[in-house]
């Protein structure tokens, strides 16, 4: 075991770690804003690379301009989605707002995956890049991840740019912080919470094309990556973009460690037991303590 | 209770403890056979069975062509006719489907199902009813030994003969290979294959730099890669399904592997359809391709043009028809559509069949080999044995140096 295995395998997790805090943080998003645990999240992340993935194949369009596509039909999709199928069910009591919430959201999973396949196949695609490769020394670096990792860094900057300098990031902070605070100063809950759902959405389909570059996708992969996006959730807190991508980091560089110095069978066990033990030792994960 | 009640309880009660029997029973001259199968066109496995309905009623068609199944104590040709089911991957359906063709359709004899995991609890039927069948795709040693009398099948090619052309054809490389690396599907099949093939590759002089298992649902492969480049291998086996191994061979090219072959034990047309030019040089194993002449195999050619199929694509599909040219031969061997006196006929007979003859042990297991393929200019060709190539293999597989 050298170093340069070592190196070459953090590079890896490091990369599949991003794309996890990406798809996570929109999951965040919605769950500190919106309050629903949004079962068919990791489903439209691959939806959007499979539908990423026949765009490619069929135009050969820059996968730039098929995420610039697919975030602008997700965020109208997310939107409609949400005021037509889940904002009814906020007037009803607690109990049954929850349960709804729960079978609107794993019909959607079931719904998307299975009309996804008829249409598309069921058969795994993704977007085939012509790549370079960089060798310092024993380590090798594609440049299909040199892209990812920018594409990585330039969303959460444009993330936390949004979340900083603009109307809408200020008010969607202001609510996780102080929800009641928030409304009285004016802030229109129900088209906050439209527009959160809507942009949750947004980031995954991007991500969904980043990693439809980097990894295959097929429809009914979308539970397995829900699963490991509310693990981060957790950990990250609730709507913190850096506590998402150090959790996130966590995970992938965990699971690519441990099928490098174990079994690759043992990696999602393992990277789940890691995030628990983390939790014990920091029960509100990387997130700020709250008030 | 009277005494003429209490023989009536007793009498009674004899007729529901007294196991039902069913008694083989001589098949009319003057219908068709009738052959029971179930295929997989739905579930997981219905990705290896596109066309196979179809496949199965053009193999008949050619069959009966020329009248049919010669039967000798019908002084006549019998046509055969097929009852098709969907057992939709299910072994509980396939079950219940097998069941009701022996109990309401009243079929001759059983051909199919495929795959370990829906045909294992299906043979205890055709036990119980004593109908032979001739099982397609069912690889897994140990379901041949389980002391059935009336189970065989025809997997192409089985787990003890799957890679024996490929390492004959390694020990007469030059440059030759010294050292060997196994990455595996964790699948019962492709264990089995490791299993087998990683001691024959020991006993062949053939160093095992690596063995490394893999989910199915596996995406970032960078750690076993990493190690793979760090070992260096001659060779590098892939004992995996089509999907599974899609991302490994991306990974691979990207990480830059270098190796004298990398060998896919499964190749067919649906890696090459999900990696594209990724899979050049590589090479594979296939049952039998056309062009390839031997028994039957202009039946066959003709049976997969009419269907749309192509070999290479659903490379278990000799393995489907295996099973029906047995049933025919072995319902002609036994010169009587009689259930005791084909399982008789399958017992001792050789059968013919395009790759080569089929010859089964005493547990129902035939002993089938396959060609080994290398991927040139982005089709397969049969590169080993000699005898049977289409072109000489390209070595070492320039792509992979």
């Amino acid at each position: 075991m050298t170093v340069d295995v070592i190196i070459q395998v953090l590079i890896g997790g490091v990369l599949l770690g991003g794309v996890y805090a990406l798809v996570a943080f929109g999951l965040s998003l919605i769950y500190g804003i919106v309050r629903i645990l949004n079962f068919a999240h990791g489903t439209l992340l691959a939806v959007s690379g499979v539908v990423a993935s026949l765009i490619y194949a069929s135009y050969h369009l820059h996968p730039v301009f098929i995420a610039l596509l697919l975030a602008a039909a997700t965020f109208v999709f997310g939107y409609l989605f949400y005021m037509a199928l889940l904002h009814p069910l906020g007037r009803r009591n607690h109990f049954e707002s929850t349960v709804g919430t729960v079978l609107v959201t794993v019909g959607a999973l079931l719904m998307l995956s299975d009309i996804t396949a008829v249409m598309a196949g069921a058969t795994q695609r993704n977007i085939q890049l012509d790549f370079e490769a960089f060798e310092i020394g024993a380590i090798v670096v594609s440049s299909a991840q040199v892209k990812i990792l920018l594409g990585i860094t330039g969303l959460m900057l444009a993330i936390h740019l949004l979340l900083t300098r603009t109307w809408f990031g200020r008010a969607l902070r202001a609510v996780t912080e102080n929800r009641v605070g928030a409304l009285i100063c004016g802030v229109n809950s129900t088209r906050l919470k439209a527009l959160t759902f809507a942009f949750g959405s947004t980031t995954v389909a991007i991500a969904g094309v980043l990693y439809a570059i980097s990894f295959p996708v097929s429809p009914y992969m979308g539970f397995g990556l829900t699963v490991k996006a509310f693990t981060i959730v957790v950990v990250g807190g609730v709507g913190n973009l850096r506590g998402a991508l150090l959790a996130g980091i966590l995970l992938g560089v965990a699971e690519s460690m441990t099928s490098l110095l174990w079994k690759p069978e043992w990696a999602p066990a393992l990277s789940m037991i890691l995030m628990l033990l983390i939790l014990v030792a920091k029960p509100q994960g990387f997130g700020k303590k709250s008030a | 209770m009277t005494l003429t009640r209490l023989i009536a309880v007793a009498a009674a009660t004899c007729f529901v403890l007294l196991p039902t029997q069913s008694f083989a029973t001589i098949g009319s001259c003057n219908e068709p056979i009738v052959l029971g199968t179930t295929i997989s066109e739905t579930g997981p496995f219905s990705t290896l069975t596109v066309h196979w309905r179809k496949m199965t009623e053009v193999f008949a068609e050619e069959i009966n062509k020329t009248g049919g199944v010669e039967v000798k104590a019908c002084k006549k040709k019998v046509p055969i006719k097929f009852v098709i089911y969907d057992d939709q991957s299910v072994p509980s359906q396939a079950v219940s489907l097998y069941e009701k063709m022996a109990s309401v359709d009243k079929v001759d004899f059983f051909v199919g199902p495929d795959w370990s995991a829906v045909a294992g609890p299906v043979p205890p039927i055709a036990e119980k009813h004593r109908i032979p069948i001739v099982a397609g795709n069912v690889a897994t040693p140990s379901f041949f030994e389980r002391g059935l009398k009336y189970f065989w099948a025809t997997p192409a090619p089985t787990v003890a003969r799957w890679s024996e052309r490929y390492f004959d054809m390694l020990s007469k490389m030059n440059p030759k290979p010294q050292t060997i690396l196994f990455v595996t599907q964790d699948n019962p099949v492709t264990k089995a294959i490791t299993g087998v093939w990683s001691k024959k590759a020991e006993a062949q002089g053939l160093k095992i730099v690596g063995e490394d298992t893999f989910p199915s649902d596996l995406k970032d492969f960078t750690s076993i890669i990493s190690k793979m480049r760090a070992a260096k291998p001659d060779i590098v086996y892939i004992s995996s399904f089509d999907g599974p191994s899609v991302p490994l061979i991306q990974q691979m090219r990207r990480l830059k592997v270098h190796a004298m072959d990398v060998h896919h034990a499964l190749l067919n047309g649906s890696v090459q359809k999900q990696v594209g030019n990724d899979v050049e040089g590589m090479t594979g194993e296939l049952p039998w391709y056309p062009g390839v002449k031997g028994p039957y195999s202009d039946m066959i050619e003709t049976v997969l043009k009419r269907s749309d199929l192509d070999m290479f694509d659903y490379i278990f599909t000799l393995g489907r028809l295996n099973s029906y040219l047995v049933m025919v031969q072995a319902i002609e061997k036994a010169g009587a559509i009689d259930r005791e006196k084909v399982k008789e006929a399958l017992f001792k007979g050789t059968f013919k069949s395009p790759a080569g003859d089929i010859v089964f042990d005493d547990h129902g297991q035939p002993k089938t080999g396959a060609f080994t393929v290398q991927m040139q200019n982005a089709k397969p060709r049969i590169v080993w044995p000699p005898e049977a190539a289409s072109t000489k293999v390209i070595w070492p597989s320039p792509s992979w140096q």
